[in-house]
């Protein structure tokens, strides 16, 4: 009993922390390849550039709340101009191209944020201080704080694709863009919206997660690849999917290094995640045939 | 001889004379090294991208897995050049036969990221556990030896190593792709399905290329070492990979002479500024986005594009 | 058509290839020396680099402001190894072959440093290191050109063990950074506890410039350590006492950390979770040595800051100087011999001499206990008590396991 509260139950809370803010970065990501076929590469550059704008904003107004609003802002806007001038002319070409060409965006914002903002590292003071005794263990005020932030975007996100016409929409366009264009949908703007809401969502999960993570270029390079195995185990285009992976992969990871040193649950990730696509090729909720 | 390779001829022959240059420094014959090697790894990577329109996003790992190859026997005191290079021809090629065997059996962008995702399978290991030297890798290198008594120590035998080998590689592309195995890769890149109904068993063709590829890359990888005296997981990162995927597109992709050129260009740009001001990457990463949105059509469109700039 | 192609990338390489060469082309000034500052300049252990740079600038102001060294004036080239060995070792190769620096100063991590040591013993070129601590460099990697003024890691475990186990705790738990200087600090420092009757009960590494450690607490909690050893530096430092400080874990065990674990810039900003922390330095702007509070004043004048234990670089600097004038010459041979055994007064701990054997500086270092944000002294360990014989050539780890005694 006391094992379990002492040391299985703050692993347990690790786990659903990590993965509720993971859950944020590989939703917007899958979102994106379910509308255009690419793999967004600048994702994390997306997500760095959230924390660099929240700095930026913290610095101007003095209040992490206030950069919680301008940051996605801030980035979904550069989304919208990044969609409309680099991926809109490649619609209709064949998507591997979309992923270079993201590469190419990311080496553009990482060395673009180096050159704005310096290369050095860079700490957020969190909104949220302190630490909750509870059940013999201390806990981090701020990780429970972003474990409860994280579950609320999570489930508004889920109230709007389920409840709200404009997400109905872009979840039609995920399935079908064409049919929808039959129906007379403007579907480059549905693309757009969609690619900034993406942009803004990986904004935000950089400026929560800056308190802990601190800030850095090549933060979005070093988060970007969790990101995209979460998206492959999940089912590439299912949004459900990735926000599932996302939990199990954090509470995996978290409940491993109980019993391994975390450097080896790494690798461990990793062999899990490739028994799966044995397994399952298309991950947990894939569709069969989506770009294929 | 067709006038194509005669001008790769008197490109070789060009090179061959580089270390007589006046002024050449020690420092620059390195500096070429590197950018020959950049440059062949480039051209192997052409061969998926430029001919089977496969793009390769775990190059790093075949570059990485065949340096770490040398690197362990160069470390237990085994330093025979052709030892290394069989050895790397065994670890990469086991290594790229598993990843090709997944990898080719899907399609697109399924195939870049099952690359990456293999690829950085072997790069965790590598920097997670202490076997090989954890992240800081192998280090301190003994001289690789062409045979017994003849060690490769000076820059000039390093540069003329890596020569010879991307003269091997650029004599081992072009072979292929002019064989009736290289049109056939062209037919699957232009139609899968067609290559297929006329009969070729399209998985295996991509299998082979695959691995020939990732081989080519290896044994680069295996030279690495010989020059640097050590091997870390940087070699493989992910970021490695896109490089070189950079290299072929500004370079010009399907044209493997283009490759060498844009590898050599990369490598050149990356060295020269030497300050920890990296604003040339905005530039790169520019041009990189230009190449892809002004390209006409297909994974050919830019030779075209060139063509077209160039006879204007 | 193909032939133009062909021509206009020939001739962009060969434009490119002659810019290189210009651009790279030193214009012969007669009278100006060369000397190289290598080190990690941006990311995890930036502060170190940075500040190494300051000191070793001070140290040339100083010395060209006297004419600079041989009547040359000293130029520095300043680069960046990105914290890794790979780049480091480049970067060593441009500063010696291409701009012919006749020292070197560096690295910070000591993967760096260890990978450009086979640099500067292949090239022959005089070698400072006054930041890296792991145990390799004056043992089985010394060679001739090398040079040290930072307690190594058996200085460090040798030093702090006793203490701790005197004052603090009994059962320690060791939690290190996985490169070559954690894994050398705690391969140290476990010999050195369990040497004197500690019971070493955990071990764990994670990786440089790792960003959540709280997969690691777990192990920490579960073992239930009297002290928690950590040696990181760095912003790994910064990252692992904030967390820790959140999980409560700085006022459950007592904590005790190595040389390097933080700079004085950075005290301040997370003075709460330090107070009472342990921690090995041989040079502290809090301590009261009047020479060491000479040299701060000095370096606080000029820069608006403390200085800190990277300004060991300074000393690097002014011993090679002082060599080279008494030997007339920058020849690598007859500075390295003249350096072996070379006593300097007015370095930044004041007199410092070379051992001759592994061309380490006997240098005392300090306790102090960190009370809020400052380092207050709380005892002082002689050099010669904790510097150990030197075993150039022989493997310091020979037989060391990392495997736990369970202790009945």
């Amino acid at each position: 009993m006391d094992y379990l509260v002492a040391i299985l139950l703050p692993q347990l809370l690790h786990g659903l922390v990590f993965g509720a803010a993971l859950g944020l970065l590989a939703l917007g990501l899958t979102v994106i390849f379910g509308l255009l076929g690419v793999m967004n590469f600048a994702h994390g550059e997306l997500y760095m550039l959230g924390a660099y704008a929240g700095i930026a904003t913290i610095g101007l107004t003095q209040s992490f709340w206030v950069a919680l609003i301008a940051a996605p802002l801030l980035v979904g806007a550069l989304g919208v101009v990044t969609e409309v001038t680099t991926l809109r002319p490649l619609y209709h070409r064949e998507p591997l191209y979309g992923l270079i060409l993201t590469f190419g965006l990311a080496l553009v914002f990482r060395e673009g944020a180096r050159q704005i903002w310096g290369g050095e590292i860079r700490r957020v003071m969190p909104p949220v201080t302190g630490s909750t005794d509870m059940l013999g263990m201390t806990y981090p005020n701020y990780r429970l704080f972003l474990l409860a932030i994280s579950s609320m975007l999570l489930l508004a996100i889920w109230l709007f694709f389920t409840k709200t016409r404009a997400g109905i929409l872009v979840r039609a366009a995920v399935q079908d863009a064409e049919m929808l264009d039959g129906l007379g949908v403007n579907v480059p703007r549905v693309f757009t919206f969609s690619f900034a809401g993406s942009a803004a969502l990986a904004a935000l999960a950089g400026l929560l997660l800056a308190p802990i993570f601190t800030v850095y270029p090549q933060m979005g390079v070093e988060m970007i690849l969790l990101a995209f195995i979460v998206v492959i185990l999940g089912g590439m285009g299912s949004m459900g999917g990735s926000v599932v992976a996302a939990f199990v992969i954090g509470i995996t990871q978290s409940l491993l290094t109980l019993w391994m040193n975390p450097q080896r649950v790494a690798i461990a990730i990793f062999g899990i995640m490739i028994l799966v696509l044995i397994v399952r090729p298309r991950g947990f909720f894939g569709r069969e045939g989506v770009l294929e | 001889m067709r006038p194509g390779e005669y001008r790769a001829l008197v490109v070789f022959a060009a090179l061959a004379a580089l270390p007589f240059v006046p002024g050449m420094s020690r420092y620059y014959l390195l500096l070429a090294f590197d950018a020959l090697l950049f440059g062949t790894i480039a051209m192997s990577l052409d061969l998926l991208m430029g001919y089977t329109g496969l793009v390769s996003f775990g190059h790093a790992a075949f570059y990485g897995l065949g340096a770490y190859a040398t690197a362990v026997l160069l470390e237990r005191g085994y330093t025979s050049l052709p030892l290394c290079l069989a050895f790397s021809i065994v670890v990469v090629g086991l290594y790229a036969a598993v990843v090709a065997y997944f990898a080719t059996a899907r399609r697109g962008i399924y195939f870049a990221l099952l690359t990456l995702i293999f690829a950085e399978v072997i790069y965790t290991i590598f920097r997670y556990t202490q076997t090989f030297g954890g992240s800081d890798g192998i280090q301190g290198l003994p001289d690789a030896h062409f045979w017994p008594g003849v060690p490769i120590e000076t820059a000039m035998q390093k540069y003329y190593l890596v020569l010879g080998y991307l003269v091997f590689a650029y004599v081992v592309c072009r072979v292929l792709v002019a064989s009736h195995f290289g049109r056939v890769l062209v037919a699957i890149r232009e139609n899968e399905e067609r290559a297929r109904f006329l009969g070729y068993d399209v998985q295996r063709y991509k299998m082979v290329v695959c691995v020939i590829s990732a081989l080519l890359t290896g044994l680069a990888g295996a030279i690495y070492p010989m020059r640097s005296a050590f091997a870390t997981p940087d070699l493989m990162v992910w970021t490695e990979s896109g490089e070189f995927i950079i290299s072929v597109m500004i370079g010009g992709i399907g044209t493997l002479v283009g490759p060498i050129i844009g590898g050599a260009f990369f490598t050149i740009l990356r060295d020269k500024v030497s300050s920890y001001v990296d604003w040339y990457f905005i530039v790169i990463g520019l041009v990189l986005i230009f190449i892809v949105l002004v390209m006409p059509k297909g994974l050919l469109g830019i030779r075209r594009l060139f063509r077209r700039t160039v006879e204007a | 058509m193909k032939r133009t192609l062909w021509l206009a990338m020939v001739v962009t390489v060969l434009v490119v290839a002659s810019l290189a060469l210009v651009g790279g082309g030193t214009f012969a000034q007669s009278k100006v020396v060369k000397i190289g500052d290598l080190g990690s300049k941006v990311g995890v252990f930036e502060g170190y680099g940075k500040q190494a740079t300051m000191a070793i600038q001070l140290a040339v102001e100083e010395l060209n402001a006297k004419g600079g060294v041989l009547g040359h004036k000293i130029e520095i080239i300043t680069e960046d190894d990105d914290t890794k060995p790979g780049p480091s070792v480049r970067k060593a190769e441009k500063l010696i072959l291409q701009d012919d620096v006749k020292l070197l100063v560096g690295a910070v991590s000591s993967g760096a440093t260890l990978a450009v040591m086979d640099v500067t013993k292949k090239h022959k070129v005089i070698h400072w290191n006054a930041v890296s601590c792991a145990e390799f460099m004056r043992t089985t990697k010394f060679h001739k050109y090398y040079f040290s003024n930072q307690p190594d890691s058996r200085m460090q475990a040798n030093g702090l063990a006793k203490y701790i186990l005197d004052k603090m705790g009994k059962r320690v738990y060791i939690f290190y950074t996985d490169y070559a200087m954690g894994q050398s600090d705690g391969r140290q420092f476990k010999t050195a506890i369990e040497k004197l009757g500690g019971e070493i009960v955990g071990v764990a590494g994670a990786p440089l410039d790792t960003k959540d450690f709280s997969p690691w607490f777990g192990d920490i909690n579960k073992t239930n350590p009297d002290v928690l050893f950590v040696a990181f530096a760095g912003t790994d430092s910064l990252r692992l006492m904030t967390q820790l400080h959140s999980f409560g874990m700085t006022k459950k065990y007592k904590m005790a950390g190595i040389d390097c674990f933080l700079l004085q810039a950075d005290l301040p900003a997370i003075a709460e979770p330090m107070e009472g922390f342990v921690q090995l330095n041989h040079f502290s702007p809090y301590n009261p040595d009047k020479d060491m509070q000479a040299f701060n004043a000095k370096y606080k004048n000029r820069f608006g800051t403390d200085a800190n234990i990277t300004s060991g670089s300074y000393d690097g600097v002014k011993f090679w100087a002082a060599a080279v004038e008494k030997v007339k010459s920058f020849d690598a041979d007859k500075v390295s011999a003249a350096l072996e055994g070379m006593c300097l007064d007015g370095t930044h701990v004041g007199r410092q001499c070379i051992r001759k054997a592994d061309h380490q500086v006997v240098m005392d270092m300090h306790l102090y206990r960190i009370e809020k944000g400052k380092n207050v002294p709380i005892a002082k360990i002689a050099g010669s008590d904790s510097i150990g014989e030197p075993m150039v050539g022989k493997d310091p780890v020979e037989g060391f396991s990392w495997e736990i005694k369970k202790k009945k």
